[in-house]
């Protein structure tokens, strides 16, 4: 058994491991501008995450796109309530500025 | 004590997918909380290692997203491996990672420096548990270590097990030694 798995002989009591895995390493910075658009938006909003959120599913969504994190249904990562920028651009008609988060 | 160890606050679920959608939508009108980021490395890997936010403040049952920078300064390729400890004790029942760089090994090339992301929530089951009732303030701290192979082949800290424990915040607690280190000392030949 090994570092890491569920509780081994070697592990004794280890902190479980995350749910959906390791995010493998984005080595040539592929999705940087994203996380760092998120990063600002953090210090704009004294490190309140709920406005970022949308800033979150970009930085995901450039992940999946890039083979850097397996694709997987909004829901399962708590984001299906927001609206990413790439989805804000798209919708015409529904798109409601009261719906947008503040930055 | 045993359930503050683990981590484990009721039977947990082992796999994929172990937190329903239902459980990841964050409660409006709660107290939000603040997550603080601490990042340690062993004095043996001579890595940066570095949160890139200091703290984020959210609500429970939302997921969040958070930074971490780390860059081998050496100039050989190098294996870390990273454990991670949430304080205090009372709030790691609820505390949940979704995804995160933890767990397997991380080859950083040398001179390599690379962003490290990790999602996580805070159960909203933690609005009912009267212990977490005026908790503010909660701290993730991790801790990368060199990777060496065990006896097994398989990857783990390149560190005394209670260095090891202490970074996962079980210092102060009494320890069985391992089994393959008990092992060992039983077959010394004794003279």
């Amino acid at each position: 058994m090994s570092f890491g798995r569920p509780p081994s002989i070697s592990g004794g009591f280890s902190n479980s491991a995350p749910d959906r895995g390791s995010f493998p390493l984005d080595h040539y910075g592929e999705c940087k501008q994203y996380m760092q658009s998120y990063l600002d938006c953090l210090r704009k909003n004294t490190n309140n995450s709920t406005p970022c959120r949308h800033l979150n599913k970009d930085y995901l969504e450039c992940r999946m796109a890039r083979g850097l994190m397996d694709r997987d249904d909004w829901r399962n990562l708590g984001l299906n309530e927001v609206r990413g920028a790439a989805e804000s651009s798209s919708s015409v008609v529904k798109d409601n500025p009261k719906d947008k988060p503040n930055v | 004590m045993f359930c503050a160890a683990t981590g484990f606050a009721g039977t947990p679920k082992v796999g994929m997918g172990k937190f329903e959608a239902e459980r990841l939508v964050p409660v409006e009108d709660a107290k939000r909380i603040k997550v603080h980021f601490n990042a340690d490395t062993a004095d043996a890997l001579p890595w940066s290692f570095t949160p890139q936010q200091r703290f984020v403040s959210v609500l429970p049952g939302e997921t969040s997203l958070a930074f971490y920078k780390a860059k081998n300064k050496s100039d050989k390729d190098i294996i870390g491996i990273a454990t991670y400890n949430v304080t205090p004790d009372r709030i790691a029942p609820y505390f949940a990672k979704v995804e995160c760089f933890c767990f397997e090994e991380q080859k950083l090339l040398a001179g390599e420096e690379v962003d490290m992301p990790l999602l996580f929530f805070i159960d909203r089951d933690v609005l009912d548990d009267p212990a977490c009732r005026n908790l503010d303030d909660v701290v993730l701290s991790y801790t990368f270590f060199r990777a060496r192979r065990n006896a097994q082949g398989h990857l783990e800290p390149d560190a005394d097990d209670d260095v090891v424990q202490a970074s996962q915040g079980f210092s102060g607690y009494d320890i069985a030694p391992r089994a393959e280190d008990r092992k060992k000392s039983e077959e010394k030949p004794s003279s």
